[in-house]
């Protein structure tokens, strides 16, 4: 047990390793963070092409594609899908892999925040579509003044819930050779180094599991401000 | 005002209006009354294209809001080549026909195999565009000028009571902020509920939503307003402060359309009553005539179940 501590007091005071894990860190972080803006964003898109009531019938064409899209997506491992980007879409030599591995994380929650989001617009009762159509409203500032307001409201803990599942899941980046957190943990623990991987596992959980509180906690305080008008 | 002709809508396998035709004149208080499922919501919806009718027309002050419907106009069924040959194969047919009865038979038959849209293709179309390229606006701008209140009031969640009255108006650029805020104070001020407007809706009981929910529709100051069943989501002792709005509403000559189960409202407010029946309207009258001497055995039954 005391092995253990040392150990850890070892990974935060040897300068190498602290090293190793904070940059393995900083890749996590950045593939979460542009995997989840990438998400959120084609997410966005593909839920409004996904609901829209144009007439014109140009929009089976965009319609289909999105249908395509959320049903190869959520039907496929994630893994299959990043060794796809890595070793087939994006195999060209000195291409980043950090951009691959964003773009690879990306598309994939963009899937299910799509999902999210078009089930947080359906969530939204009619009447208040109906309403301000009703006042003559166009369609579109309906949508954008009183449905998503509420929508959005309805999907942040969903959104919350996609983010953390995100940000464990770029975890294995490690499987292309890619330097995470998670990878950082193994080159410590394995070889010559400290000989054990409990120590250095353990704190890549601490930093986890920080990273994910630090998110709910800010989840939180976004849903309870959006909340102000339920109160009673 | 609001003309209604020939409409049906189906929901399906469903037909809820089946041919209805109505007349709203400026300054009438028109109350349908009916029994439930019998089209009464789905007639006011279609009046301003919260649903779109099957078939049928809807047109407001001389104004088209809906697609032309090709079997309403029968000037243009007469001059298409489809009408020349069902008269003369009919003609044929049938030697004795007078004139008039020829022409009548034609349409009929043209009208209950929809001829035209099989024989006529893109020129058909091409005559439906010429009606409504002449007389129809865009829905946006007719709801402009007809209010509507809901039966489960839909005020906007996440806005206070200010926002929800002047976000149209502002929003569509008719009046500024501080015009907008002017005209809702007065109105919140005439209902007595100045001091609920920055409460949120879900602060607010039944009665005052729906009150709320009442001016909202007067801020873009319309020419006509449709009530769906505005009290039946109400507590009791809420009902006979909205009646009493729309009842002042009434006397200040706003033109009304409401679909209710209040009978007392009816009588006592309505210049002329509706009884729709199975998608139907089946009777019309003055509300003394129609209460007091119902001449349809379904009003007779369905007045003496409510009254």
């Amino acid at each position: 047990m005391t092995r253990f501590f040392n150990n850890i007091v070892e990974i935060f005071t040897n300068q190498k390793y602290l090293f190793e894990m904070l940059n393995g860190l900083k890749m996590t972080l950045i593939i979460s963070v542009g995997a989840a803006v990438l998400g959120l964003l084609l997410g966005t898109i593909v839920a409004i092409t996904t609901l829209s009531q144009s007439k014109s019938r140009l929009i089976h064409i965009p319609k289909a594609i999105c249908k395509v899209y959320v049903t190869i997506i959520r039907g496929t491992p994630m893994a299959l899908q990043l060794f796809i980007m890595a070793f087939v879409v994006f195999a060209i030599r000195g291409f980043p892999q950090i951009v691959t591995a964003i773009i690879a994380f990306g598309i994939n929650s963009g899937a299910y925040v799509a999902e999210n989001i078009r089930a947080g617009i359906l969530s939204v009762d009619i009447g208040q579509t109906e309403a301000g159509l009703s006042l003559g409203l166009p369609r579109k500032t309906t949508m954008m003044k009183i449905v998503i307001p509420q929508a959005i409201k309805n999907v942040i803990p969903a959104i919350g819930n996609e983010l953390i599942a995100l940000i464990k899941e770029t975890s294995i980046v490690s499987m292309i050779g890619m330097k995470d957190l998670n990878m950082a943990a193994q080159v410590i623990g394995g070889g010559n180094n400290l000989a054990t991987y409990f120590a250095p596992m353990f704190v890549a959980a601490l930093f986890y599991l920080a990273i994910v509180y630090t998110l709910t906690f800010a989840i939180k305080k976004i849903e309870k401000r959006l909340r102000a008008s339920d109160k009673r | 005002m609001i003309s209604v002709s020939g409409v049906y809508k189906r929901f399906g396998d469903n037909m809820v209006l089946k041919g209805v035709s109505c007349e709203i004149r400026k300054g009438e208080n028109v109350v349908v009354i009916g029994p439930s499922g019998s089209g009464k919501s789905t007639l006011l919806r279609c009046m301003n294209l919260l649903e779109t009718p099957t078939y049928g027309e809807v047109w407001l002050e001389g104004q088209l809001l809906t697609d032309a419907d090709p079997y309403l106009h029968f000037d243009l069924i007469r001059t298409s080549a489809t009408y020349g040959n069902v008269r003369k194969m009919l003609s044929e047919e049938n030697p004795s026909l007078s004139e008039t009865e020829l022409d009548e038979a034609a349409i009929r038959m043209i009208k209950a195999e929809d001829l035209l849209k099989k024989n006529e293709g893109a020129k058909f179309r091409e005559k439906l565009r010429s009606i409504e390229n002449s007389s129809r606006v865009p829905i946006e701008l007719a709801r402009r000028k007809m209010g509507m209140v809901f039966q489960h009031f839909n005020l906007f969640n996440n806005l206070t009571v200010m926002q929800n009255l002047t976000l149209a108006p502002t929003q569509l650029k008719i009046k500024t902020k501080a015009e907008a805020e002017e005209k809702a104070t007065e109105l919140l001020n005439r209902i007595g509920l100045y001091d609920k407007r920055d409460e949120y809706p879900s602060r607010l009981s039944g009665g005052q939503k729906q009150r709320i929910a009442i001016i909202r529709s007067l801020c873009m100051e319309p020419d006509v307003m449709l009530f769906d069943e505005p009290t039946s989501a109400l507590d009791p002792e809420m009902v006979g402060e909205v009646l009493s709005l729309m009842k002042k509403l009434a006397e200040d000559g706003m033109t009304m359309v409401v679909v209710t189960h209040e009978m007392g409202f009816a009588r006592e407010v309505g210049s002329r009553i509706l009884f729709m029946d199975d998608g139907q309207i089946t009777e019309s009258g003055k509300p003394d005539d129609f209460f007091g001497n119902p001449q349809n055995p379904r009003l007779r039954d369905f007045l003496s179940k409510v009254l």
